[in-house]
């Protein structure tokens, strides 16, 4: 373990209304990957902000090699070593990955690029991280796995001292996040600092030495990485502890009736020939690797994107699924994985986008029903235990966990029967997580029918009765939940035809 | 400051709205000193200023209304003022050279106002057309359009006393400007519309993201259709007020009243993303608009300094809307 090469201290920021970071404390040292951990709205992401110049502190001190520094601009702060690697990745996709990494500062001949110059440093810089990509590819062809490895290049042409990988295993498959941790050793071991921010417990225990634990704007602790358990993170985390068993039998009735059948549907390259049913009650959870087609299954589906063929019978009904319109006056409700995209009106408030489903409801001819549409959005807010301010309040200012129960509440008061999670607990803390797991729960107790995508396989094993294993378009499994393992799982969703 | 902003009754009306407002009062005083100095004493402080002020209020109010919806839903209608005047030339044609009976020629109006909005509505929401190319090959279609149908002659509506001419009264009966208090009825509708029905609800939603409203099972389509429909209908219901004004209509013309229509909604608040829409602002927008070119002409000025004004105050207001939407994120 190396000598510390900044410190942030006593660091205090508010904005109007937040006190986003109360006097916190933080260490990097080189040749060491520290975790940055907390709750969605603990204050990490703001902290890497103020350290890169992105915020201005109110209040506190940085010290870098020994230098007090205070950035103004998140360039400078690269200039002087201080890298972040984004979760959502900033590249350019019809460049090349050379001509990516060297953006703004490609080396010339005369008046023009050196490319040839400029695709040898970037292949130099390959060769320093220990991985083959060709320079001269087109970034968009690239896996994200390798558009990370791209930014990561990137980084380290920087000549940086301090890399802040803020949740780069979102988007990759396991091997990826196993090259990925290959790397991040690399750079340890060339004695830069990492920073490691992630909801992950599994990765904080494999790949960092130090984890800082933050709640609600303010430092908890700091945990020697290997002399903890996950328990001991996650009570720092949130308070109390929360268990992760998987599920060990179908909670499903044997005579329970089925809801959906889905029979041949086909669209586009990602669903080849999709045939499933669901039963009254039952949560079927979707799993399979990144681009498996899940994702495109339930939009196909729920009539968002438009289909070749397939039959599709709810509760022994044949139905034509065009439109979403279609599908919602079906019964079926469909929380997307993308929720500022495809979920939210961000602009709008929590009451405009609870009723958003079934608007006529409230209405009466043409007209609003606003005191109506105000008691079910607050009765919702409450049953969910929404944290607003206000059901006026803009769905913009609420935490990703917050903003999820507002598109549940939406299903909710639409009423749908069907419902489809599509990764419902993505960039959402622990405890949020939580009751989103047992509202799912009480949802099925209820009589509905739940199908769960999802990409976490212990959510997976931990929420479905049924699985179905998805690889390359294809359903290429099934499994009841007493017989399956992750190992299974994994067995099938690489099952490539 | 803050706790003036969080009185009720500033909050109801909106800061912005207020300050604006103000803009209006501070224009008001400066072409009232200004005028007599520069026009060798004549004033600017007449009753007859204040009425000829709002005539041009009145259409760039109509048309300002019309494309707030249009915005809110995320769009654009560079349109607008040659609809207008398409609908008022085809209608003043039917009634000088067909003799249809006023009320029709009106009717017919607002039916070719809203036809265009039709055909705005349906390349934009069911062609997935780009709001500004489509209304821009609108623009010219109107244009055409008018000046086929009248030979590319100007169309003069029946002076006041004539027969034909009770339509004069919707602008001004005697010296009450009826004008006004019809801007304000409409205005009121449409604020009604945009705020308290399931259209406006749909309208605004659809502005802010439009596929998460369409992955709610709504049909976002007929529901942006509607917007431009509105814009449409408006922009016909302008013709009218801008004939009882200004008499002449003539083909190929109305472009840069675009620009003031959009300026005055977006000086108002409304988003030029789309989302956020204030029917008050629109109105306390267009009247600054209006003032600003009687001002400007009282002081001896061509129109042309207007058209100069006009496009820094867009500059002006889009800015100040980028900038406080980057602020909130």
């Amino acid at each position: 373990m190396g000598d510390t090469i900044l410190t942030m201290k006593g660091i205090d920021k508010s904005f109007p209304g937040v006190h986003a970071l109360d006097h916190v404390d933080l260490e990097i040292r080189k040749g060491e990957v520290l975790a940055l951990m907390g709750e969605n709205g603990a204050g990490k992401s703001t902290l890497m902000k103020v350290l890169t110049g992105i915020y201005k502190k109110d209040a506190g001190t940085i010290t870098y090699e020994g230098r007090e520094v205070e950035y103004t601009d998140p360039r400078h702060a690269q200039e002087d070593g201080i890298v972040i690697v984004h979760q959502e990745l900033n590249m350019m996709g019809h460049l090349t990955v050379a001509q990516n990494i060297f953006i703004g500062r490609e080396p010339r001949a005369g008046l023009f690029i050196d490319d040839a110059k400029m695709n040898a440093d970037a292949k130099k810089l390959f060769g320093q991280l220990n991985i083959e990509i060709d320079p001269q590819e087109t970034m968009s062809r690239l896996t994200v796995g390798k558009q990370q490895m791209c930014e990561i290049a990137k980084a380290i042409s920087h000549k940086a001292k301090i890399i802040i990988f803020d949740e780069p295993s979102a988007a990759l498959t396991d091997a990826e996040i196993e090259q990925l941790f290959k790397i991040i050793r690399g750079l340890r071991d060339q004695q830069l600092g990492i920073v490691y921010i992630s909801h992950r417990m599994d990765e904080i225990k494999q790949i960092t030495d130090r984890v800082t634990v933050m709640r609600d704007g303010c430092y908890v602790g700091t945990l020697i990485t290997a002399d903890c358990t996950k328990d001991d993170i996650i009570n720092m985390m949130v308070g109390h502890v929360i268990y992760e068993d998987p599920k060990t039998e179908s909670h499903v009735r044997p005579d329970a009736p089925v809801v959906l059948k889905v029979e041949h549907l086909n669209a586009g390259r990602m669903v080849r020939d999709v045939s499933f049913e669901l039963h009254q009650g039952e949560i079927l959870g979707f799993s399979g690797l990144m681009g498996a087609g899940r994702t495109e299954t339930a939009r196909a589906l729920f009539g968002a994107d438009p289909k070749e063929s397939g039959e599709i019978t709810i509760k022994g009904k044949k139905v034509d699924i065009r439109t979403p319109e279609q599908a919602v006056a079906a019964g079926l409700g469909y929380l997307s994985e993308d929720r500022k995209r495809f979920g939210l009106a961000l602009k709008k408030s929590v009451t405009e986008n609870s009723t958003l489903t079934c608007l006529p409801k409230y209405c009466k001819g043409p007209f609003l029903n606003q005191k109506e549409e105000r008691k079910v959005t607050r009765k919702y807010v409450e049953a969910l235990n929404t944290k607003t301010p206000g059901i006026d309040q803009l769905v913009v200012n609420l935490s990703g966990g917050n903003q999820q129960k507002v598109v549940i509440g939406k299903w909710l008061i639409g009423d749908s029967d069907i419902l489809i999670f599509d990764e419902p607990t993505r960039g959402i803390d622990v405890g949020a997580k939580q009751e989103i797991y047992e509202l799912m729960n009480q949802l099925v107790e209820q009589g509905k029918s739940i199908i769960m995508i999802s990409s976490e396989m212990t959510e997976i094993l931990r929420m479905s009765d049924r699985i179905i294993v998805m690889c390359e378009g294809r359903i290429t499994g099934e499994l009841g939940i007493e017989e399956a393992t992750q190992a299974r799982i994994m067995h099938f969703a690489t099952l490539r035809s | 400051m803050e706790k003036f902003k969080n009185t009720p009754v500033v909050r109801a009306i909106g800061f912005n709205r207020i300050v604006l407002i103000g803009v209006i009062l501070l224009m008001y005083l400066i072409f009232a000193v200004l005028t007599p100095v520069l026009r060798g004493g004549a004033s600017f402080v007449k009753f007859e200023r204040v009425l000829s002020a709002l005539n041009y209020a009145y259409f760039i109010g109509f048309l300002g209304l019309g494309v707030t919806f249009v915005i809110a839903t995320g769009g654009i209608d560079f349109s607008l003022g040659p609809v207008m005047f398409t609908s008022a030339l085809i209608s003043g044609y039917c009634l000088m050279h067909f003799h249809w009976p006023l009320w029709l020629c009106i009717l017919v109006s607002l039916l070719i106002g809203a036809l265009f909005g039709v055909l705005n509505g349906y390349f934009v929401a069911y062609r997935f057309l780009p709001s500004f190319i489509t209304s821009m090959a609108s623009m010219q279609i109107a244009k055409g359009v008018g000046s086929v149908f009248t030979k590319t002659q100007s169309v003069t509506w029946p002076a006041s006393g004539n027969e034909n001419s009770w339509f004069r009264y919707l602008i001004k009966w005697g010296n009450i400007p009826t004008g006004l208090i019809l801007l304000f009825l409409i205005a009121a509708v449409c604020a009604v519309v945009l705020n308290k029905t399931k259209a406006g609800r749909y309208i605004l939603c659809i502005g802010s993201n439009r596929e998460a409203v369409r992955l709610s099972g709504v049909n976002t389509k007929k529901w942006e259709m509607l917007a431009y429909i509105l814009c449409g209908l408006l922009a016909g219901a302008a013709a009218i007020f801008y004939v009882g004004a200004y008499t002449t209509v003539q083909p190929g013309l109305g472009d840069t009243f675009n620009n003031e229509a959009i300026a005055a909604c977006v000086m108002g608040g409304t988003s030029m993303a789309g989302g956020i829409a204030s029917i008050l602002g629109t109105i306390i927008g267009a009247l600054i608009v209006a003032l600003m070119q009687e001002g400007i002409l009282a002081m001896g000025f061509t129109i042309s300094y207007q058209y100069v004004l006009t496009g820094i105050i867009v500059l002006i207001a889009v800015t100040a809307d980028t900038l406080s939407r980057r602020k909130r994120v």
